[in-house]
């Protein structure tokens, strides 16, 4: 069940690429169909010293659902549907999760597909919500309203202007997650071929 | 005061004794009745620890009620369990939510796994931790690490690196299609999904006034949770609802059958006696009957079961027959002829037609059916008091001289005789041929349509409802079988997980094979000691050592021979050993802890449940667990069934031998006449048989314990007439007219029951009465006429020196 909770914390957290709580948010964020860029995590893990690294891709496609493409130091790809979420090793299927048998598969998807059509009330059932605003940024923390989602989560930082520039997840557990967003692009050209045909 | 004066008291004494008790036990509530219909099978095997394992299924299931609430989406059906857990409220003392299973009872058992995480991993990692090599865990172990986030892990990513134990806890689970969501507990299928409802019945299930105050709450609430959308789904399943519509049915049926033969009987004395007082005697016999059999039955038994009840108010229409015998006699006798001297008469043929009826009932005791044993009883008890009733009491209570000249069947019987078919063996006209010819060939073709029939379900009908949502919640939930399982045995606690690890191996090719979907053991989260040690030494050696996966790793994430000492010593600190009791103890233990038998006789025990078990699985689930020591494969379903088609061959025998026994007992008095007496049964046998094959239906043990029961009661009829000094005599033949008239009205009405056994008894006792009814003149009738007239002389002379 753990494991369904932080793959919901870390997708809900992901849909907010696409949007951001609070209406005046909501207005600065620009809504493309198509939107794809470089991501760069670094991890800090409770009993190591140094961060884990990584670095690789990432696509939010409006009424298809998210890729994530780690390429550096290990490929690996995440695919979120509306059906599905699925964790692609190569070609192979590490890890499937079906929405229609497990409940956390489809909260992550209705709160991300929710979020990709802008409506943001899904996501205030889920946490509790404390934004920032500045001129031209802005910045959003999350906690889970849930006792046992809190187990494994404890926060979810989001920051950004009219894109979201970064997440920082806290789990419970002291590992801490930052994943920051560059070299954005949106429009059709966006999406590379071999990734769009994942879909 | 005379020996007739000294009866009467006695009997007097006897039914006051039994009033005053009868009194007790139902105004003291003191008569427990029962409905589970699990009492009625037999406990055959003395296996102790089986007859446990049985009780731990049936108690795990007996006091819960699983309810489904279901919509096309969740909020719908939210709201719906919302108002369906409100209108339940109000019956608190009766039904609650059950607490052990709900989503928040998960978290006090992580920590305990946690503790042993090293030793907790699927058998699929553990076959990779002995076949991959070194890369695939260091790849599996980044893969971990470089995902968005800590995605699939228990816990921070240093305790689990090769995420081991997260698997584990992913597939434990997925034992079940139950998740927790916004607090509650959610499931789905194909088109729906559904709020899980667990609750806990806080009466007992098989309490009749518990089940009255239940089921309309039930209704209501399903009402209320449907009310709130149309497209809402309620399904309910437990004991509880069985044993519900069980006790309705048979209350039901108590009273129809009760009733109907009552009225049946006083309509047929009024239109015999045309007088009220042979309908209060016939009532006082028959009633007397009755208190005596719940009397002795309420001693002898701890519960009287309804079936029980059911079957004896087709009591009515037998208990009848002494008195309307006695009665019969006594308007069609001389009115010098006193009633003591009248009951010396009809002494003989009183007892002889009780003992072969008694005796027909109590061959049913001969089978090891709890059931059956307290049905006989409960008839055997009636109809010796109702027969004492008749021989203490009725030649005080039914004076000479009181006849009225009968009513309308008194004289349509005298007449019908006449026109009645004779069978003379020395005159076969081709008439006679004919009609006995044809019947004969239909018989025959019948019989070779016969095919046996031994399903279980023939003990109960639940409504067809009932079944389909128990079907669905099943299916839905992917419940373990409740009658199917294996049992495993040992020495040790340790002895019987290691052996269900051998036999979860073969399973394992099975759920494979999709023949199961799954099997619930405790070994799944507790293993062996012996798997214990090996998976200690397996991660030693593959993963923490010099030389396996955890170096390679370390370099690869750039962390030093430091941090490599301390994950290890991390990981193994725990050399703890898990054991049942304390995995048990804990909350996720509660879901498995029927499983456990614990210490039996002679050793350890417990149980492997399995999921999505269907016909095809069974032979191959029987042969999974052949040749493994200590695994014993249980079906109770097969047992059931088997023993059904044993009992049916065995009391075929029984059937036939009885022919014999009561032949042998009846030539005692008949001499050269007996076949007369035992022909007609015999026959009227052979044509409830042959109905049964006309009809198609399957031959059970029930229809066999019928004939048994017809064989008793049919030769009554051929006492009664055979017994006359002139064998078509219109007096003795009224006596088998109302008898017959009542037992056919009686089963007819028992013919009409949901129970299938219960219908099996009625309909060939119909069947065969009404034959033995048709063809007792047939047979009487046939001596020689110079031969009749002798013997009449020679009654009468006897009937004038008395």
């Amino acid at each position: 069940m753990n494991a369904c909770w932080a793959a919901a914390a870390a997708l809900a957290a992901l849909a907010l690429l696409g949007a951001a709580p609070t209406d005046k948010i909501q207005s600065m964020l620009a809504r493309p169909k198509v939107l794809c860029g470089r991501f760069d995590q670094q991890k800090q893990l409770v009993g190591l010293k140094k961060p884990v690294v990584s670095n690789g891709r990432f696509c939010v496609v409006a009424d298809k659902g998210v890729l994530w493409r780690t390429l550096q130091p290990f490929p690996n790809t995440l695919k979120i549907t509306r059906d599905e979420i699925i964790q692609l090793n190569g070609e192979r299927v590490a890890v499937r999760m079906d929405a229609r048998q497990e409940p956390a598969v489809r909260m992550i998807n209705s709160v991300l597909f929710a979020l990709l059509a802008g409506d943001l009330d899904p996501l205030e059932k889920i946490f509790e919500i404390d934004g920032a605003l500045q001129e031209r940024s802005w910045s959003v923390k999350l906690k889970p309203r849930d006792a046992g989602f809190g187990k494994v989560i404890s926060s979810i930082s989001l920051a950004g202007g009219v894109y979201v520039r970064s997440i920082v997840i806290s789990e419970a557990s002291g590992d801490h997650t930052k994943i920051e967003f560059s070299a954005i692009q949106t429009g059709d050209g966006a999406i590379r071929p071999d990734e769009a045909a994942l879909f | 005061m005379n020996r007739g004066g000294l009866a009467v008291w006695f009997w007097a004494g006897v039914v006051g004794l039994l009033l005053a008790h009868n009194l007790y036990i139902w105004l003291g509530a003191r008569l427990a009745t029962d409905s589970d219909i699990l009492a009625l099978l037999p406990v055959e095997n003395r296996d102790l620890v089986l007859e446990k394992a049985f009780g731990h299924m049936v108690e795990s299931a007996q006091q819960r009620l699983i309810v489904l609430v279901g919509a096309d989406d969740w909020e719908k059906a939210v709201r719906a369990a919302d108002r369906y857990l409100e209108a339940l409220a109000p019956g608190k003392n009766l039904v609650t939510p059950d607490q052990e299973m709900s989503p928040q009872g998960e978290q006090d058992s992580l920590a305990l796994f946690h503790k042993h995480r090293l030793v907790l991993m699927t058998p699929d990692d553990e076959r990779a931790l002995r076949n991959r090599d070194k890369q695939y865990w260091v790849d599996a172990a980044l893969s971990k690490l470089y995902i968005p986030v800590a995605s699939i892990k228990a816990g921070a990513w240093q305790d689990d690196p090769f995420g081991l134990f997260g698997t584990w806890l992913q597939a434990r689970a997925r034992e079940t299609p139950v998740r927790p969501r916004d607090g509650r507990l959610f499931v789905a299928d194909g088109a729906r999904v559904y709020v899980v409802l667990p609750f806990m019945v806080r009466v007992p299930a098989f309490s009749m006034a518990a089940q009255a105050a239940l089921t309309p709450l039930l209704e209501d609430a399903r009402e209320a949770a449907r009310r709130t959308d149309s497209g809402v789904e309620v399904v309910a399943a437990g004991i509880v609802l069985y044993a519900g519509a069980a006790a309705a049915q048979a209350k039901w049926e108590l009273s129809t059958i009760g009733i109907g033969s009552l009225l049946g009987v006083v309509a047929l004395i009024w239109l015999t006696f045309h007088s009220i007082k042979p309908i209060a005697l016939i009532t006082l016999s028959v009633g007397v009957g009755c208190l005596g059999a719940l009397s002795i039955c309420s001693l002898l038994f701890e519960r009287i079961h309804l079936l029980t009840l059911v079957f004896g108010a087709s009591l009515i229409g037998g208990a009848q027959d002494y008195g309307t015998y006695f009665l019969c006699h006594r308007l069609g006798a001389d009115d010098q002829l006193d009633s003591h001297q009248l009951l010396r008469r009809l002494l003989p043929s009183l007892t002889l037609a009780l003992i072969t009826t008694v005796a027909g009932y109590l061959a049913l005791a001969l089978t090891p059916f709890p059931g059956l044993r307290q049905m006989a009883l409960f008839s055997a008890v009636g109809l010796i008091f109702a027969w004492a009733t008749v021989i203490f009491w009725f030649p005080a209570l039914a004076s000479r001289g009181e006849s009225n000249g009968g009513g309308p069947l008194m004289r349509w019987c005298a007449a019908s005789l006449q026109y009645w078919p004779r069978l003379e063996l020395h005159r076969l006209t081709l008439p006679t041929v004919a009609l006995f010819g044809l019947p004969a060939a239909l018989a025959a073709f019948g019989f070779a349509r016969l095919h046996a029939q031994d399903d279980v379900r023939l003990l109960q009908n639940p409504p067809k409802g009932l079944i389909d949502e128990q079907i669905q919640l099943s299916r839905v939930l992917d419940a373990p079988a409740p009658a199917q399982f294996f049992v495993v045995r040992g020495e040790s606690a340790e002895t019987v997980l290691e052996r269900e690890e051998t036999l979860k191996q073969r399973l394992d090719t099975l759920v494979e094979g999709k023949l199961v979907s799954g099997y619930q053991a405790v070994s799944n989260w507790v293993p062996s000691l012996r798997t214990q040690e090996a998976r200690r030494g397996l991660v030693d050696e593959r993963l923490l050592n010099g030389a396996g996966a955890l170096p390679t790793l370390a370099r690869r994430i750039g962390s030093d021979n430091v941090w490599i000492v301390a994950t290890r010593e991390r990981l193994s600190k725990s050399r703890d050993k898990l054991t049942p009791e304390e995995f048990l103890s804990t909350s996720a233990g509660a879901s498995v802890r029927h499983l456990w038998l614990g210490p039996v006789s002679g050793g350890y025990a417990s149980i492997i449940g399995l999921r999505g078990v269907n016909a095809q699985s069974l032979p191959r689930l029987r042969e999974a667990g052949s040749g493994l020591e200590g695994v014993q494969w249980v079906d109770r379903v097969g047992a059931i069934s088997e023993m059904l088609a044993r009992y049916r061959t065995y009391m075929s025998w029984v059937v036939l031998f009885s022919y014999l026994a009561v032949y042998a007992l009846l030539h005692r008095r008949y001499r050269g006449a007996t076949w007369r007496v035992i022909v007609p049964t015999a026959l009227a046998s052979i044509a409830a048989m042959a109905a049964l094959g006309l009809g198609g239906q399957g031959v059970q043990l029930f229809h066999v314990l019928a004939l048994m029961l017809l064989l008793g009661v049919g030769v009554d009829y051929g006492i009664f007439l055979q017994e006359e000094p002139s064998q078509r005599d219109p007096i003795a033949w009224l006596a088998v007219v109302l008898s017959a008239l009542g037992t056919i009205l009686s089963f007819g009405l028992l013919g009409l029951s949901r129970t299938p056994a219960l219908r099996a008894f009625g309909l060939t006792m119909l069947i065969g009465t009404m034959t033995v009814w048709f063809m007792v003149p047939c047979f009487a009738g046939a001596e020689a006429p110079r031969k009749k007239l002798a013997a009449e002389n020679g009654n009468k002379t006897k009937d004038n020196e008395s």
